[in-house]
């Protein structure tokens, strides 16, 4: 619907409303001096095949360097290395930097919540017989949002959201760490980010610190009586925070060593702070921002749909 | 980050693709625990010098295998820093930053370091894993190994339709781009809100026509798993000769067992 609406509005009158999310035209705004080059290379983004192009419209281009560096007493070294201008995946735990207690553990940790989680959908989809396509179709849709880039320009780098504050709005929390626990299996074999032995870890930290917290900071929003942009913010903005300090908290409690624990943790804590702290800001922004404009475009969706989340 | 799922490279037909998805799956999780569980970086980094070796055998872009490795590997550069200075006893130097004195202690470096090899041939391992297996058949694998019904099937689900959404959401960043929806920070923000808001939306209505598809199809509720032929006398005869090499490697080098 939206994009038949994108196409034909290229020839159509455009609106001023319309111009203010980029999605159609809109009165004609004072061009930057390099907007044609930025057309131009729009254009050849056109031209290249499709999967490939969606590909290429994706990728990080070029995300601003500017090699600012956090100065903090203790962690130079580490913030230096931390605003190094590539793209930040602060949010996964790589392959093999846990030891294999530790992976076992995360693992005995995540699997309730999903074992839960596939219940839930079990459970569901007995009532309702398309719930399973559906999970999957907004388990999709989470999974790309969480693979747009965001520039966080305090760090000099791209992140990425994680999606899984809107996830358990939409689909509520049980279903989001299944989502995520697939999510992050994939990204783990076919992207190189997360990983197999971290499997666990990430899940606990995404799946389920991540869509908890979101869904719970949303559901205890609303019975506050704060409006639903708030409830949505906040939840977007606390699910990345919970899902970075666990993060923080599983790599310091694997890592410490001999040393302190609570060093450790707030080292790795303060190392992300430049990426994370605004990505949490932005991710609230994206969680209202998304839930706005399914409610304004098609609130149906949210009151039939037995998605079961908090929406 | 996302450039290119690798498993576009598993349709190229070699030694590597035409192994079981089930041996494979097998072999790596062998060597993920001996170069999780190892002692030592060498056999960590022979692990990763032997499946980045392959890797180049296959002819895999190497830009892309420098991207893959990129990002984890910043990761990593920052805890080696942090364990260097603050686990262990023994001082190695010492560094004055703003009026407060860093000691780096060998311990730290060590460990640090020996993580660092590890995340390196683990990575190695999963990237040549998802180089060699296209995903429908890890599924398929998994499904072998009595991974839940529902969770392989949303799986399916998920990465079917993650390429559908993408083309989809593509055309659109590529239509806000054209009208110039990035070019000021708030606009590329409520762009970028409108572009995942409609992606969401495309999702639920395509559930509604994927499950009407589906039905025709014959599809009642759950995907139809056929069983999986047994492994062949090749694939059994590897998955034996590889775990015993893992083994012995791992016996070798990652604890000094010579025997």
């Amino acid at each position: 619907m939206i994009d038949d609406r994108v196409k034909t509005r290229t020839t159509v009158t455009p609106s001023k409303a319309g111009a203010r999310n980029g999605l159609h035209g809109g009165s004609i705004p004072r061009l930057p001096r390099t907007a044609g080059i930025a057309a131009a290379r729009n254009l050849r983004n056109l031209e290249i095949g499709s999967r490939k192009r969606a590909l290429e419209i994706f990728r990080v281009e070029k995300c601003p360097a500017r090699g600012g560096i956090t100065i903090s007493k203790g962690l130079a070294a580490a913030a230096f290395l931390c605003a190094l201008p590539s793209p930040a995946f602060a949010m996964h735990i790589s392959e093999g930097i846990l030891p294999i207690s530790w992976a076992v553990l995360w693992y005995a940790v995540a699997l309730p919540f999903v074992a839960w989680g596939l219940r839930d959908l079990r459970r569901r989809s007995e009532e309702t017989p398309w719930f399973k396509p559906l999970v999957g179709l907004v388990g999709a849709a989470v999974f790309l949002i969480s693979c747009m880039p965001i520039p966080v320009p305090s760090a000099g780098t791209c992140s990425h959201p994680s999606g899984t504050g809107i996830a358990a709005i939409l689909i509520g929390p049980g279903l989001t760490t299944v989502v995520a626990s697939i999510a992050l299996t994939l990204q783990a074999l076919f992207l190189a980010h997360g990983g197999i032995t971290t499997l666990g870890a990430n899940i606990v930290s995404m799946g389920v610190a991540g869509a908890w917290v979101g869904w719970g900071v949303f559901t205890a929003a609303r019975r506050l009586g704060l409006p639903w942009f708030a409830a949505a913010f906040l939840a977007g903005m606390f699910s990345d925070w919970a899902t970075y300090a666990t993060t923080s908290l599983e790599l310091a409690a694997a890592l410490h060593g001999d040393g302190s624990f609570t060093t450790m943790f707030s080292l790795i804590l303060l190392a992300f702070v430049p990426t994370q702290l605004p990505l949490g800001i932005l991710e609230g922004f994206l969680c209202a921002g998304v839930l706005k404009f399914i409610r304004n475009r098609r609130p149906e969706l949210l009151r039939t749909v037995p998605a079961g989340g908090a929406a | 980050m996302f450039d290119l799922f690798s498993d576009i490279f598993t349709y190229r037909d070699n030694a590597l693709t035409r192994i079981d998805p089930r041996v494979k799956l097998l072999i790596a999780l062998a060597a993920l625990i001996a170069v999780v569980t190892s002692a030592r970086p060498v056999l960590p980094l022979a692990v990763f010098v032997l499946c980045l070796g392959t890797i180049a055998a296959l002819r895999i872009p190497a830009k892309l295998v420098a991207l893959r490795l990129a990002a984890p590997f910043s990761t990593v550069a920052i805890l080696v820093v942090i364990q260097t200075f603050v686990t262990g006893t023994t001082p190695l130097f010492s560094l004055t930053l703003g009026g407060w004195t860093l000691t780096a202690k060998a311990e730290g470096l060590r460990q640090g370091l020996l993580l660092g090899a590890r995340v390196l041939g683990a990575l190695s391992i999963v990237l040549l894993l998802g180089i060699a297996t296209p995903a429908h058949r890890i599924f398929q694998a998994l499904r072998g190994f009595r991974i839940s019904k529902e969770w392989v099937e949303i799986a399916i689900l998920m990465y079917r339709y993650i390429f559908v959404l993408m083309d989809r959401a593509g055309d659109l960043a590529a239509a806000q781009r054209l009208r110039l929806g990035y070019t000021a920070p708030r606009r590329a923000l409520a762009s970028f809100t409108a572009l995942a808001g409609a992606t969401v939306v495309h999702s639920f209505e395509q559930a509604g026509r994927t499950h009407d598809a589906m039905r025709l199809r014959g599809y009642r509720g759950t995907m139809p798993f056929g069983p999986l032929p047994a492994l062949g006398r090749r694939d059994r005869g590897l998955l034996a000769l590889l775990l015993t090499v893992i083994a012995a490697a791992y016996g070798f080098f990652a604890w000094g067992i010579t025997g």
